[in-house]
């Protein structure tokens, strides 16, 4: 019952060039179904349970019921009965994530610390000589040599509570760090144009709410999530997902990475309220 | 309506234990289900005696199956009391054991076909009775032994009297689906010409015409019905009357005409329905579901109704399915037939998710070959209504929204008017839906939408839909990404105030 194959074609005024290009296939059609169809189903029992003097007035079993939402990000399985609860998720967890290390943070501004400060080489570099760490308070303006010397600030200045979620300093990880090998970050910067995520740029959203990780910095990731997602998608179980790989092309020098990775082509404009990712020539830029 | 009558008094006389038979309905529509799937959904039906309000449950032991012993002793050997054994038997037949046992007697069907052409007229209502009894049997090797007494329930069928033929009926359609070889001897006996007469010569007594409906539909849901049993149906005089029938009795209720809607449901679903549509079965349904709609419309739902409508429905769903576009206003007649089924559909989304998913099935065949229907759901205001079955799941939002499709696919101006009635912000909404092909068919109709007029994209990023989109392109589903992100080159982004510099390589 899915639908045909051709593109509307006499209401639209684009271009020829345009038209043939547009990836829209809904045509009307006709359906018909065969006696044996499970669209049938549901008739057929009820019709089944009067001739064995079954039935019963559905007036008193009422059945409704209403279509679910889902959050689009792929490897998010969140799924909400209401429109508000879908919302406040979205905008909870996948407004402003680092397409680098899937980590979700809650503001733009605390996304672009993380990501300069965790996946900005020439910050590292820069860090060595200068005070590079922000006060994370908006409008204090105050720059730190360490990200301690910040936490100190943030603690007696702004007093902050010691163990503020989101001012973790880069700790190196064991089992994480080596699923993305240092030399990600060199291949991002070759390919200038396009902000390569290794993962999908999603959070575990269902495994959120089961632990939330002590001593991890400003992010609301599981790793446990990732490394099932790692796994299955290695073991090809989702095709679904697995055909994210095709749709662009793939510069993965990883063949051990997940299945899954996209690619943002820069062309797609994002504007502030919205994934980004690490883009190499940015951080160079400034 | 004798039956539903019946069966209410049933279900009211339980309901004392209502969980119970609640769980044990439930348990009992698993197994249906599981049937169909296997292909093998078959019901039987037993017509209770006239002095029964509900099937007497009979104690299956042992004694049933001596007591069958005795009887037929006392049958081949008595005079006038075999009247009243007879019955005893018949009351007796209603055990599967006792059923079995008397099958395994001698000589026992060969008494039991004497005793149903012989000269007493009662003796032979209690031979058939005994019949039916044995016909219901959940043993399937019973009705092969029945196979000796066939030809003559044949034959009967063209009698008079009521009871007689009705139990004739019953007794043939409980046995038929039973196995090949009593479907083989059937046919071959002439088992649908049969019917066919019987229905032409008491199509004014609606007992019969309801027993000869249910056993056709019999016949019509074997597997091989296709080959064997439809060709030779759809020529004969079957097809003209059933569609004669099928206007409910305003006294009698709805029985008659749902057996006879079941049995063209399954005659429309053939390859071969052309015929049908011939003999102006797409105009007739169309016109009763044209007053069933006018029916729930004016509050009037008859109890059981929904099993009316059901099958007729189906049948003008698949009729229009083959049915050529130039004859379509010939054929349907009324395009306030759209709004029938609009009405048919808001009646029972609640209650009855299939009737209402089935009902947007047809509406969808109306839509997509006829601008007539299309335009007519705008201008009797249906679209609203229609709007507001779009979060019901279970695959009537998906079908409703192809409606929707339809409509805005015939003509420009079509889309303007959805656009009107609210359709984008909808869309906004249906856009985050868990259902894949909702997602994206509401972006195919996004798509049409703004390509209608420069407002909808107005509107659209106004209500927050290029981060929808963007969010689309995180989605697994190649086929959504692609589309959200066409859209957004080519239609959004050019509104949009969210280009920044960054982006730029």
């Amino acid at each position: 019952m899915k639908p045909g194959g051709k593109c509307p074609t006499e209401d639209s005024e684009e271009p020829e060039r345009r038209q043939t290009e547009a990836p829209f296939s809904f045509t009307p059609q006709l359906v018909r179904l065969h006696k044996d169809h499970e669209l049938f189903e549901d008739g057929d029992i009820h019709r089944h349970m009067y001739l064995q003097d079954l039935y019963i007035s559905q007036e008193d079993e009422p059945t409704t019921s209403v279509s679910e939402f889902a959050c689009h990000i792929s490897g998010c399985s969140a799924v909400f009965s209401a429109l508000e609860e879908y919302e406040h998720h979205y905008n909870s967890l996948h407004r402003h994530v680092c397409c680098s290390c899937r980590r979700s943070l809650p503001s733009a501004r605390l996304l672009d610390i993380h990501i300069q400060e965790w996946h900005d080489s020439l910050f590292t570099v820069l860090a060595q000589r200068q005070d590079m760490y922000q006060c994370l308070v908006e409008g204090c303006g105050h720059k730190f040599r360490t990200s301690d010397h910040r936490k100190e600030h943030l603690i007696r200045i702004h007093k902050y509570p010691p163990d503020f979620r989101f001012d973790k300093p880069k700790k190196d990880r064991g089992t994480r760090e080596t699923k993305r090998p240092p030399h990600k970050d060199i291949a991002m910067e070759e390919v200038g144009d396009v902000c390569e995520s290794e993962g999908v740029c999603e959070v575990m959203c269902d495994v959120l709410s089961e632990q939330p990780e002590p001593g991890e910095s400003m992010e609301t990731v599981v790793e446990e999530a990732a490394a099932h997602l790692t796994k299955a998608a290695a073991a090809g179980e989702d095709a679904g997902l697995s055909a994210a790989v095709h749709s662009k092309e793939c510069l993965n020098t990883e063949t051990l990475k997940p299945q899954y990775s996209y690619r943002v082509p820069s062309t797609v404009c994002f504007g502030r309220g919205s994934i980004r990712g690490f883009r190499g020539q940015r951080g160079r830029r400034k | 309506m004798w039956r539903l009558n019946r069966v209410r008094h049933k279900a009211g006389r339980q309901g004392g234990s209502s969980e119970e038979a609640r769980l044990k309905r439930r348990e009992h529509e698993k197994a249906l289900r599981q049937a169909r799937r296997d292909r093998q959904l078959v019901s039987k039906r037993l017509l209770l005696n006239e002095d029964e309000e509900q099937p007497e449950v009979t104690m299956d032991t042992m004694s049933g199956e001596q007591d069958v012993v005795s009887l037929l002793y006392k049958l081949q050997h008595s005079g006038p009391e075999r009247e009243t054994h007879l019955r005893a038997l018949s009351n007796t037949l209603r055990g599967p054991s006792a059923q079995l046992s008397f099958i395994k007697q001698e000589n026992s069907m060969h008494l039991l076909v004497s005793l149903l052409t012989g000269s007493n007229a009662q003796c032979r209502l209690h031979a058939v009775r005994c019949l039916h009894e044995l016909s219901h049997s959940p043993h399937t090797n019973v009705a092969p032994a029945c196979l000796p007494a066939t030809p003559y329930l044949l034959t009967y069928l063209s009698g008079q009297s009521t009871k007689f033929t009705e139990l004739c009926l019953y007794t043939l359609g409980n046995l038929f689906p039973d196995s090949d070889i009593v479907k083989e001897k059937l046919l071959a006996q002439g088992i649908i010409p049969a019917l066919a007469n019987c229905l032409e010569n008491q199509r004014h007594n609606l007992s019969v015409v309801e027993a000869v409906g249910f056993t056709l539909s019999q016949l019509l849901q074997a597997k091989d019905a296709a080959e064997k049993i439809i060709p030779q149906v759809l020529a004969s005089s079957l097809p003209t009357q059933l569609l004669s029938v099928l206007t409910p009795d305003q006294n009698f209720g709805l029985a008659p005409a749902i057996e006879c809607a079941w049995c063209l449901h399954y005659l429309a679903c053939s390859e071969d329905n052309r015929e049908l549509l011939a003999r102006g079965a797409l105009l007739q349904c169309s016109s009763l579901l044209l007053s069933l709609g006018d029916a729930v419309a004016e509050g009037k739902k008859e109890e059981g109704m929904e099993l009316l409508v059901c099958p007729v429905l189906r049948c003008v769903g698949n009729l229009l399915s083959l049915c050529p576009v130039d004859s379509l206003s010939t054929q349907v007649g009324d395009v306030r037939l759209a709004a029938a089924v609009c009405v048919l559909l808001q009646a029972y989304p609640h209650t009855q998710p299939a009737l209402a998913r089935e009902s947007a099935w047809v509406l969808n065949n109306l839509t997509a070959a006829s601008s007539d229907f299309c335009s007519a759901l705008l201008s009797l205001n249906l679209v609203p209504g229609l709007i507001q079955l779009l979060p019901f799941s279970q695959g009537i939002n998906t079908m409703v929204l192809r409606v929707l499709a339809n409509i805005a696919h015939k003509k420009k101006e079509f889309c303007v008017q959805l656009a009107q009635l609210g359709l984008v912000s909808t869309l906004c909404a249906t856009l985050k839906m868990a259902d894949q092909e909702m997602v994206t068919l509401s972006l195919e109709v996004l798509f049409m939408l703004v390509l209608s007029t420069q407002q909808v994209a107005d509107e659209f990023v106004r209500l927050g839909g290029v981060s929808l989109l963007e969010a689309i392109q995180y989605n697994s589903e190649g086929e959504m990404r692609r589309r959200a992100a066409y859209l957004l080159e080519h239609h959004l982004l050019t509104h949009s105030s969210d280009l920044t510099v960054d982006n730029v390589p």
